[in-house]
């Protein structure tokens, strides 16, 4: 027992010591030449970091009080965020208010053609669609797009060369024309889904739509006035298409 | 090591400089002046001859569109019973010219009952997706995608038409007639359609009475055209391979009104 645990010691030193020595040579004759050309690369590239974090620093420092003081200086003077939108409430409503009335509309108001009423009606528009259960967001926008150009091409056609109808205008026109087709999706909500009354109601509304936009348009731009009906015409059609949406 | 990494650059430099300037700054006097005066050369023929040639192309295909759309309410009514009803037109079918700048020239459609117009194909056409609409809905079948395909379906059939009034012409020797009046002779088709698609929302047994009715007189009313459309235009006269080729496109009405009028979501049926 005693022989055996004296062996085992001295066969685990030679076995050990072999490669322990063979290693601390080697890194002995590979440690000289590599630490040179480091020492020597380091200064240069230290010096160049701290200069360049120098120059980093300072930079900030100058442009950050330029900023604060002309933002300081500009806000007072900025005009109310609807009116730089080009958003004007007021207009809209007596816009809004003229299409109401389905016996005579006012066209002095819209002189001045925009698209924010117009895209607040698309919304309420989808908006009640949506409330029956009828996602239309794109078709909604996509056919509206395509009305406006169709009214576009057909009216300047037939004005010919007096025709000074611009797509802005055009667009305007339909969009607020579309008024008493949000109206019926509105009202379609408590309405019964079959039956003739639907039709009814719905063809009252795209009368009264067709008639607004036809006028609208004849009394804004030039070269209509003898084509009325071919424009009511072409205005029906749109609207029609609309109320589809609405009654089906 | 300095001395060496110095050295070596210097010569690199010195051998690079040499060389290229002679040569190079020869090379680049030669070829601008050769490429500018090239370029300019054949920039102007070839500006010239494709404006030139656009420009025929345009006057040949794309006649103004303006001309098509000179229409007045009366026009529109007197048209829409010549189309629906031609046998009641008395009138010849022969279109009104006048001299314009010294040469013949077709009156517009404010003052030639005759002469094609485009407003009344595009309205057409329109109500025709107007009432395909309508007829899916009463149907329970409506959809928004249904009512785009259907669109998709009349351009299709529009495009049939004048494809078979053009292959018609060009058969016959005749390919003089401009583009646009084309597209309106078959666009007057969504009239017809829309009659009998009409017919059949308000009652249903009424289209098999109208469908036939009105292949018949878009049938005769494109043959009668398109007869005038052919004397005015070709001077030799075959009479057989004519009638041939008009009673082929009065007999191609039939199954084109019937695809056409058939409302479903299947498109191609």
């Amino acid at each position: 027992m005693t022989n055996k645990e004296f062996k085992v010691p001295p066969v685990a030193f030679p076995s050990a010591g072999n490669p322990a020595s063979a290693g601390p040579n080697l890194q002995q004759r590979r440690m000289p030449t590599p630490p040179f050309q480091p020492n020597s690369g380091i200064p240069f590239m230290s010096f160049d970091i701290g200069s360049a974090a120098a120059s980093t620093s300072s930079g900030p420092i100058y442009t950050g009080p330029a900023v604060g003081a002309g933002g300081s200086a500009n806000f007072d003077d900025e005009e109310p965020l609807l009116d730089e939108l080009g958003i004007h409430p007021d207009q809209i409503w007596s816009k809004i208010r003229s299409v109401l009335n389905p016996f005579r509309v006012n066209h002095t108001v819209h002189k001045d053609s925009d698209l924010s009423g117009p895209i607040l009606l698309y919304m309420s528009f989808c908006l009640f669609q949506l409330l029956a259960g009828k996602i239309q967001f794109g078709v909604i926008l996509g056919w509206i797009v395509v009305s406006s150009i169709f009214l576009y091409v057909v009216f300047n056609m037939l004005a010919g060369r007096t025709g000074n109808l611009d797509l802005h205008t055009c667009t305007s026109v339909v969009g607020y024309c579309l008024l008493p087709v949000v109206i019926f999706s509105a009202l379609s909500l408590f309405l019964p889904v079959d039956g003739v009354i639907r039709l009814s109601v719905a063809a009252v509304f795209v009368l009264w739509a067709t008639r607004a936009s036809a006028g609208l348009v004849v009394s804004l731009a030039d070269g209509g006035d003898e084509h009325r009906g071919l424009i009511a015409y072409a205005s029906f059609l749109i609207y029609t298409l609309f109320s589809l949406l609405v009654i089906f | 090591m300095y001395g060496n990494v110095g050295s070596q650059p210097g010569v690199q430099q010195s051998q690079t400089s040499l060389p290229p300037n002679p040569f190079g700054s020869a090379f680049n006097v030669a070829g601008s002046g050769l490429i500018r005066g090239g370029l300019g050369a054949y920039g102007g023929k070839i500006l010239g001859s494709s404006s030139e040639y656009v420009q025929s192309n345009i006057s040949r295909y794309f006649s103004d569109p303006q001309y098509y759309f000179q229409v007045n309410d009366q026009y529109v009514k007197n048209k829409l019973k010549v189309v629906l009803l031609p046998f009641l037109h008395r009138g010849h079918w022969t279109r009104i010219t006048e001299p314009v700048g010294g040469r013949l020239s077709y009156k517009p459609p404010i003052y030639d009952i005759n002469a094609p117009d485009l407003y009344i194909p595009l309205m057409a056409f329109g109500t025709y997706v107007i009432l395909a609409g309508l007829s899916l809905g009463l149907h329970r079948k409506f959809s928004p995608e249904a009512l785009n395909l259907l669109f998709i379906k009349g351009l299709l059939g529009w495009f049939m038409q004048a494809a078979l009034l053009k292959v018609t012409l060009l058969s016959l020797g005749s390919g003089e007639a401009p583009l646009l009046d084309i597209i309106a002779y078959a666009g007057y088709t969504f009239t017809g359609i829309c009659l009998a698609v009409l017919g059949r929302i308000i009652l249903g047994y009424s289209y098999y009475f109208l469908m036939p009715w009105t292949c018949l007189c878009m049938g005769v009313f494109l043959v009668k055209t398109m007869k005038r459309v052919l004397f005015a235009e070709v001077r030799s006269y075959d009479s057989s391979r004519h009638h041939y080729l008009l009673l082929f496109i009065a007999l191609v009405q039939f199954p084109l009104f019937t695809w056409l009028g058939n409302i479903t979501i299947n498109w191609l049926l």
